[in-house]
């Protein structure tokens, strides 16, 4: 999927499962998220708007209903290019793809933090 | 790989969400105390009133100072909904405790986020709340301080006109 994009900085990879993955652009200062079949560039603000969607989700609860409704999930973000229309199964994994970037992004956080505070 | 999260914000998530938490805390207390300055005035206490209506306007400027904060330090501001406010008190002196009870819920509050940012090491944070610790002070005193005036005048007799008045001249202090 990468490979078929025109990169012009270095990604790094952040997190990936196999239901997609997270890379982190330090020039651009965003991220991309590769998730059901397309690559979206993210901001500051928006990764944390996704974040917030999507763990408002309440998954049980959409499990239990016994409505006629498909299980598909809307993910609009405001003030943000990107829109997913997300089945249950996806939303599980894109909820999991994102708690695991934010456990990394905390995870290099402290690494900064503790390393940056080396007095030498 | 660059901290993004950390270029972009002073303030962890968690933190941030706690602050806000307490924008909204600071945004009902100011809206109970107004609630409070209504029913005293309506029922003839104005100095408590009054009493009410002033600190109504400090809980305000507690939860501008915490929201601009948030902002300050590159996080998001949530201006918060408030409802379910109580508008009637069975008695003068049960409005008091109530109004202690307030400050003491704010001073816990403020307490939780405080032992957040000892976890983090956020000091920024720990000495900008050091403020309110001390403001604390201050609240609670002047909330107990009400309450005692219950139990050295009395109710009994002209004791309620007196309260009020004496409640309109509480003043802390503390040289501490």
């Amino acid at each position: 999927m990468i490979s078929t994009l025109t990169q012009t900085t270095p990604w790094t990879d952040v997190f990936s499962t196999s239901a997609g993955a997270i890379y982190q652009c330090d020039e651009e200062r965003c991220w991309y998220v590769d998730f059901a079949g397309k690559v979206a560039k993210f901001d500051y603000r928006c990764l944390l708007k996704l974040r917030k969607a999507v763990y408002h989700i309440d998954i049980e609860q959409v499990l239990l209903t016994t409505t006629k409704a498909p299980d598909v999930e809307i993910i609009f973000i405001c003030a943000c290019d990107h829109c997913y229309v997300l089945s249950l199964v996806q939303i599980i994994a894109l909820k999991e793809l994102l708690e695991g970037t934010f456990v990394m992004l905390e995870l290099n956080h402290i690494l900064h933090d503790r390393l940056g505070r080396v007095v030498i | 790989m660059k901290d993004l999260l950390r270029i972009k914000s002073l303030i962890s998530t968690e933190i941030e969400a706690l602050l806000n938490q307490q924008v909204k805390k600071e945004a009902y207390s100011s809206s109970v105390y107004l609630s409070m300055a209504s029913w005293c005035n309506r029922n003839g206490y104005d100095f408590s009133s009054d009493y009410f209506f002033k600190q109504a306007e400090e809980e305000r400027l507690h939860q501008l100072k915490f929201y601009k904060y948030i902002l300050d330090m590159g996080g998001n501001s949530i201006s918060p909904e408030i409802t379910g406010i109580k508008q009637e008190y069975n008695s003068f002196r049960e409005v008091f405790e109530e109004a202690l009870d307030q400050e003491i819920s704010v001073t816990n509050s403020i307490k939780n986020i405080y032992a957040r940012c000892m976890k983090e090491q956020d000091f920024i944070t720990m000495e900008f709340l050091n403020w309110f610790l001390k403001e604390q002070r201050e609240e609670e005193y002047k909330a107990r301080r009400a309450l005692e005036l219950f139990e050295v005048i009395g109710e009994e007799g002209t004791g309620r006109w007196q309260i009020d008045k004496h409640v309109g001249e509480i003043k802390y202090n503390g040289e501490a």
